[in-house]
């Protein structure tokens, strides 16, 4: 993977999607991404520092792009990320990434099984293709 | 009462990440309602139910106490507060720089998920009212042994657990036969609260140097609360079976039909006489 770390780094929201297995899926993505593979190129941050009115949360957002993932069709972290003047260049929801895996058995909202994992991998795995997309 | 909990949802910060499992584990090990901060924020009226049965615990990972600012902006009103990174320096626990869960921030999570149970006891005991320990008592006596059983209120089933009902909620607990026989308890494992249970599905376990538990439920239904005390002080079975040593409270499904075959006081002591005899 070629990235092309001069460029300025993206931020990687996922909802709270607390108590929800959809809701693991996005921060699990989130951390594969931010963590493993392109933390020079993405960073995460706190969907409740933004929310709560967190004004070096809300300046940030304004400056940076922004990824956000979702794991319900309630799209808290996009609507916040909008609300705050945040620019999105890609959205995610988790649900969507389910219709290719009917079926599944993803786990539970503490503990992901293989079906959940594999998601997790094609989530992450479209994030950063989509900066090496953008930069090569 | 009930409990609920709202944690900040840490992402890039670990004490956030922890933040988080501790509100998980009490959901899952205390039946504790998670109240998610982005959902409270855009829409309060989705929680306005859950807030106005329940006490309310806020848990924040970092100083920046989001959770306790969404708190304060909503007007909510606040019973308890955790926050995660004061609580891991007081605990000298070392939790790393990793967001995902590892072995040390398990073991504070660990830690806290009991303090909080200390504050759910409090509640538990509140809204349990009413089932004090009894003072009458028949006793059956066999060589050395004197076996005391409630001469009113309580029900028994055949394997020695007894059930005592006030409204729509039963307290469980084992016999004073059992406690005997199991001698010096010393391990009791709690059930699963917000597990719903059939009649005679387990609902904990108690060991002894002798032997182990598991105490069935005589009645079917919710479990409402576990006798978290039990956790540091199994010996409170030994002490008093039929009060303090109490095992599980369930919300009852079917009392009628499960009475059918649960016995009263003269009855069970037959069954008591019966197993002492057979014991020796
Ligand atoms: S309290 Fe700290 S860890 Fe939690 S959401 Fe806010 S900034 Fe993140």
């Amino acid at each position: 993977m070629t990235i092309d770390v001069k460029k300025q780094k993206i931020i990687v929201m996922p909802c709270s999607g607390i108590g929800k297995v959809h809701g693991l899926i996005a921060r699990e993505a989130t951390y594969a991404v931010t963590d493993e593979l392109a933390p020079d190129s993405f960073e995460p941050m706190c969907l409740a520092l933004l929310v709560s009115g967190d004004e070096e949360a809300l300046a940030k957002i304004k400056k940076m792009d922004c990824i956000t993932v979702d794991g319900c069709p309630k799209l808290c972290a996009a609507k916040n990320v909008e609300m705050a003047g945040g620019k999105i260049v890609r959205s995610i929801r988790v649900v969507d990434a389910f219709k290719n895996y009917r079926g599944a058995e993803p786990g539970t909202a503490t503990k992901l099984a293989d079906d959940g994992w594999t998601i997790v991998s094609e989530i992450a795995g479209g994030i950063c293709n989509k900066r090496e997309g953008e930069v090569s | 009462m009930k409990r609920a909990v709202l944690s900040c949802n840490g992402m890039d910060k670990q004490f956030g990440s922890l933040a988080r499992e501790l509100a998980l584990k009490l959901s899952e090990t205390q039946g504790t309602e998670i109240i998610c901060p982005v959902l409270l924020n855009n829409s309060p009226d989705r929680y306005e139910k859950t807030l106005a049965e329940s006490s309310l615990l806020v848990v924040d990972g970092c100083p920046t106490r989001c959770a306790s600012k969404l708190a304060n902006k909503l007007g909510l009103k606040v019973d308890d507060k955790v926050l995660i990174s004061e609580e891991a320096k007081t605990t000298g626990l070392e939790v790393g720089k990793s967001l995902r869960l590892g072995p040390v921030g398990m073991q504070l999570i660990e830690l806290l998920s009991k303090e909080c149970l200390v504050s759910r006891q409090i509640s538990v005991e509140e809204a349990s009212a009413g089932f004090d320990s009894p003072v009458d008592f028949i006793t059956v006596t066999h060589d050395k042994f004197i076996f005391k059983i409630p001469s009113h209120d309580y029900l028994f089933s055949e394997n020695d657990c007894w059930v005592r009902v006030i409204g729509n909620r039963a307290r469980i607990g084992v016999s004073d036969f059992v406690q005997q026989n199991l001698t010096d308890i010393t391990y009791f494992e709690p059930a699963e609260v917000g597990r719903e249970i059939e009649q005679f599905d387990e609902v904990g376990s108690l060991e002894s140097g002798k032997s182990m538990m598991d105490a069935l439920s005589p009645v079917s239904g919710k479990i409402v609360a576990v006798n978290t005390e039990l956790v540091d002080s199994p010996e409170l079975v030994n002490e008093d079976p039929y009060g303090r040593g109490w095992i599980a409270e369930v919300e009852l499904d079917d009392f009628e039909s499960d009475k059918e075959v649960l016995l009263d006081a003269a009855a069970y002591s037959r069954i008591v006489e019966k197993k002492a005899a057979e014991a020796n």
